[in-house]
């Protein structure tokens, strides 16, 4: 062609490089209150560029032809391929230039939405897949065909209409898949059209960017999929987006290991452990990449070492506290599965599920090698290393029970070390709660009467010095919490030292002053938290508050319980207890009486706790009687 | 996701009405009250409806948004801890919900606690002797900014949350000062206000992105019997939840282009809305949550004011790390079935014995 023809058209790249670099650099200085001053000069010399390309349409004579036939085609979205017969070869001149058309409407229409003119932005967008509609999909035009795609999905996603979104985004998918399964090729990235010989990308680089825009064809999908409350889908492509930014090296690595870490516990509500489990092993390996934690020394001389440090020591700790709950669940979700109606270890069940694990080894196995795994070639074998320090099935006896509960423990550990009591009240609260939660669950399994007797005990030892310690108006929910839960622990410790005695057949007065010091103590915590519910000058509430009614009317249950399980050999202490058993009693029958919707709360402990009511008296008349006889 | 907060704090719209330029303009209202506790939304798609715990239309006095207010101060002042937040964008009417119109003709949600506070202490002088000091912050960036002190002072000091003896979340290293009255109290926001806009303007920090934090701490004394309750009172102003838009290029955080949507920091926010009971959500920008988390922690005493403007509604999520520190919390799992029932088998055995008219003791049934 002639020498005119290859200035213009260096001119024309010159335009187009102007283009971008007012877009995409120029735009970040633009001042407050003339925000789109760059974008608006990016758009016109687009335009220009539109103009000079469509101008030199008029020179070309041979491939009219083409064009005519191309343009009886019915414009169609969905672009599935060959679907409407005769199309341009995308690499034919027709295709390409059809692609440089495409690129300039796309980069219009990008230019449009960022300045907040939707309409418009739709309309280059639809005009730039009309073009490509008319060629087949070819390594010149794959990428723009996808990202014209990506872009028309958000623009729709931002619109409420998220179906349309969803075609769009879904058909780019296809489009990748088709185009990766048939050619493959390292396909030409946009900004190619515009640039000289020289300047053209390697394939590597062609293949990066390719790969960066169908990550986010994936990554707009878990959006859009999320919206339309499809979580399971939505929670896979999640899944492959988190996936491919590792394997293409196109991540933040305390970003990715916190949504790593955020994705498995998404997979424990599912019960699905071993992709927990794998999320979690990958979570910590990628947070290790993030760097050394600055020393203390480093953080107090400055500013940015100290960011540093606190970030990654948080990050890490919330990793740790992901690791806590998958040791917490998965032994939970164990118990619930061998746990008889009053929540004993069911031998049968254990002896049935063991079988039942061995049937499934194979099925197990096939399901780990289809599960899409985080691989890169360097972190893969710590990912394993990680992962087989932990089980992802359900322990089925103590021993396995107690191994994963030492690495619940140790990751206990580390999240306290970031989250000490002083300024994450809070956090290191929940976290204490989780490690005797971790207890209580590991009791469980536990055969020796003693032993799980001591595991309550340093429950105890943990939340006890806590709940007294902080201030109960403050922290009111937390301390309820712990109230109730030191009551029901006491009360646990109370039920073992008596069935210890039971089997030795051995109540002697030492077990009995242990056992009532146990059952007072429960009562203690349960009237802890009944005064919580108090005002401010001491009187209990006519009517008590939705969160708390249940729990303060089972409180008062066990009080009467409790009172009535108290031993004594005098008498007259006898009827004192019972009398204030009967009281508590008494207390949850006027309420519900003067409360009627309390009813349905409190069903079984109501009816019970009438029956008693209509009983006791009569055993304290027998006991006062026996007095009498003395 | 305003939805998940309303067990725990309670969630008050206030829709305003349409100013000068709107009216100019001929928008039309896309917001319109239901009933007490429903709005409507006209959007492209159709009409969407928010439910709320009240809303206020444009109807509705300041002294009207006010009276809810009235008994959280009194909780403060008991020894409670008491968080009222505003949300909104810039515009919406959140300036006026919580500050009031200029020269205060009509005053919000501040100057009216703030006077409230004292008439409480004047009513109960006799038996009570209350004291009442404040602490102003600006958390910008990660950043907590101490909003009493000059701006140059406050740039080189480090602020952190910490819990006291007595058990309080204070901000340790900001300047707490005591006031007697009212007109001291807002005398003492005015100087933190000027701080604020002073260092806006010499920083280039957008206000509205921006998060202030007023603490007013009140110590009760008793005097009948000496016993002494501390509570506080957290009023927090949200950034504005306007859409990043133009700006997010400024950011230097989202690392393809401006829209939200385009940046995979979303990602994150896709995924912790998997599942509305995860065990454990990290959440990412934490410093508001962190600042607030203990501040929020257990107490039941939250309330957040929602500000719309009625020709567009953008009750967008914004407050994600807020939702997490107040998701509804239960005081008991509800999983404590096999205790009740080992003990409720219990207890009916001993009912059955002693129907029969068998002497029972308690240490016998296991």
């Amino acid at each position: 062609m002639a020498s005119s023809y290859s200035q213009e058209w260096r001119s024309v790249c010159d335009t187009f490089r102007n283009a971008q670099t007012l877009s995409d650099i120029e735009s970040r200085k633009d001042p407050e209150n003339d925000p789109f001053r760059s974008k608006y000069k990016a758009r016109d010399l687009l335009k220009e560029i539109l103009t000079v390309l469509k101008s030199f349409d008029t020179g070309e004579t041979e491939d009219d032809d083409n064009d005519a036939e191309c343009q009886t085609e019915e414009p169609v979205d969905g672009g599935k391929g060959e679907a409407c017969g005769r199309r341009c070869p995308g690499d034919s001149n027709a295709g390409i230039r059809a692609a440089k058309l495409g690129v300039i409407e796309y980069y219009l229409g990008v230019n449009h939405v960022e300045t907040e003119e939707l309409s418009a932005g739709e309309e280059h967008l639809m005009k730039c897949m009309k073009l490509l509609d008319r060629c087949t999909i070819t390594q010149e035009n794959v990428s723009l065909c996808i990202q014209a795609r990506n872009q028309l999905g958000i623009l729709w996603a931002g619109r409420d209409e998220t179906e349309k979104a969803q075609g769009f985004l879904e058909t780019a998918e296809s489009i990748y898949i088709r185009y990766m399964k048939e050619d493959g090729q390292p396909p030409m990235d946009l900004t190619e059209f515009f640039v000289g010989e020289e300047d053209q990308l390697s394939q590597q680089e062609r293949t990066k960017r390719f790969e960066l825009a169908y990550t986010h064809t994936l990554y707009y999908l878990a959006q859009v999929y999320k919206n339309l409350e499809q979580f399971e889908r939505a929670g896979k492509y999640c899944h492959s987006t988190l996936q491919r930014q590792l394997e293409l090296n196109q991540f933040v690595p305390l970003e990715w290991a916190i949504n790593a870490a955020t994705l498995s516990q998404y997979y424990i509500t599912k019960t699905r452990y071993m992709e927990g489990r794998h999320c979690l092993a990958a979570a910590s390996v990628i947070a290790g990449l993030a760097g050394e934690v600055p020393s203390e020394a480093a953080a107090q001389e400055s500013e940015i070492e100290y960011e540093k440090r606190e970030q990654l020591r948080q990050k890490r700790a919330e990793i740790a506290r992901c690791w806590i709950k998958y040791c917490l669940n998965l032994m939970q979700d164990a118990k619930k599965l061998l746990e008889d109606n009053i929540g004993e270890l069911d031998v049968d069940r254990q002896a049935e599920l063991s079988r039942v694990r061995r049937n499934e080894e194979e099925e197990r196995e096939r399901e780990r090698k289809s599960t899409v795994l985080f691989s890169s070639s360097d972190t893969f074998d710590s990912i394993c290393a990680l992962e087989d320090k932990v089980s992802c099935i359900f322990p089925l006896d103590f021993e396995e029970a107690r191994a994963v509960f030492l690495v619940g423990q140790n990751y206990v550990g580390q999240a306290k070390e970031y989250f000490e009591m002083d300024g994450h009240v809070t956090d290191h609260i929940e976290i204490l709660q989780d490690h005797s939660a971790l207890f209580k669950v590991l009791a469980f399994f536990e055969e020796d009467l003693e032993r799980r007797c001591k595991m309550h005990k340093r429950r105890v030892d943990m939340l006890e010095p806590i709940c007294k310690d902080l201030n109960a108006q403050y922290y009111l929910l937390v301390c309820r919490q712990l109230q109730f839960e030191l009551a029901e622990t006491y009360y646990e410790m109370m039920d073992l030292k008596l069935a210890v005695a039971d089997r030795q057949d051995d109540l002697d007065a030492h077990t009995v002053k242990k056992f009532n010091t146990l059952c007072s103590a429960s009562m203690k915590y349960y009237e802890k938290f009944l005064d919580t519910a108090r005002s401010p000058d001491g009187k209990f509430p006519d009517k008590l508050e939705d969160e708390v009614l249940r729990p303060a009317l089972v409180a008062k249950f066990r009080v009467a319980r409790l009172q009535s399980k108290l031993i004594s050999a005098s008498p007259t202490v006898q009827i004192e207890n019972l009398s204030r058993s009967l009281e508590a009693y008494r207390f949850v029958v006027q309420y519900c009486e003067e409360n009627p919707e309390a009813r349905p709360a409190v069903e079984t402990e109501l009816e019970l706790s009438e029956e008693m009511v209509s009983l006791l008296p009569i055993k304290i008349n027998r006991i006062r009687a026996k007095i009498a006889v003395n | 996701m305003v939805e998940n907060m309303k067990g725990k704090i309670r969630v008050f719209c206030r829709i305003r009405p349409m100013n000068r330029t709107e009216i100019a303009r001929g928008d039309s209202t896309i917001v319109s009250r239901l009933d007490e506790y429903s709005i409507t939304v006209e959007t492209a798609r159709g009409q969407r409806e928010f439910q709320f715990d009240r809303i206020f239309d444009t109807q509705c006095s300041q002294e009207e948004v006010f009276q809810d207010t009235n008994r959280l101060i009194q909780s403060a002042i008991d020894g409670f801890n008491v968080c009222i937040f505003a949300y909104g964008q810039t515009g919406s009417g959140k300036t006026y919900t919580m500050v009031g119109d200029k020269h205060l003709k009509n005053p919000g949600i501040i100057p009216r606690t703030f006077n409230k506070i004292f008439d409480i202490i004047h009513k109960n002088e006799a038996k009570f002797d209350i004291k009442v000091s404040a602490y102003m912050l600006e958390l910008y960036n990660e950043r907590l900014q101490d909003l009493f002190v000059s701006p140059a002072e406050a740039f080189s000091k480090r602020i952190e949350m910490k819990k006291d003896k007595k058990g309080l979340v204070f901000a340790q290293g900001a300047e707490t000062k005591q006031a007697a009255s009212p007109s001291e109290l807002f005398a003492l926001f005015e100087q933190g206000c000027a701080n604020r806009h002073i260092a806006a303007t010499k920083m280039n920090v957008e206000s509205s992105r921006s998060h202030l934090i007023i603490g007013i701490m009140v110590e009760n004394r008793n005097l009948t019997n000496g016993t002494v309750c501390y509570g506080k009172l957290s009023l927090v102003d949200l950034a504005g939840s306007e859409r990043a838009a133009k700006t997010g290029a400024k950011d230097g955080q989202l690392k393809e282009a401006n829209s939200i949507n385009k940046s995979l920091s979303a990602l994150g926010d896709v995924i912790s809305a998997l599942s509305s009971d995860q065990p454990h959500v990290p959440y990412r920008n934490n410093k508001l949550t962190q600042a607030m988390q203990d501040s929020l922690g257990g107490n039941a005493k939250t309330l957040m004011f929602v500000n719309i403007s009625p020709s567009d509604c953008n009750v967008e999520e914004t407050l994600t790390s807020l939702i997490y520190a107040t998701r509804v919390k239960a005081i008991t799992n509800n999983a404590q079935r096999n205790m009740d029932s080992k003990e409720i088998a219990q207890l009916k055995e001993i009912i059955v014995k002693l129907r029969s008219g068998q002497p029972v003791e308690e240490e016998d049934v296991q």
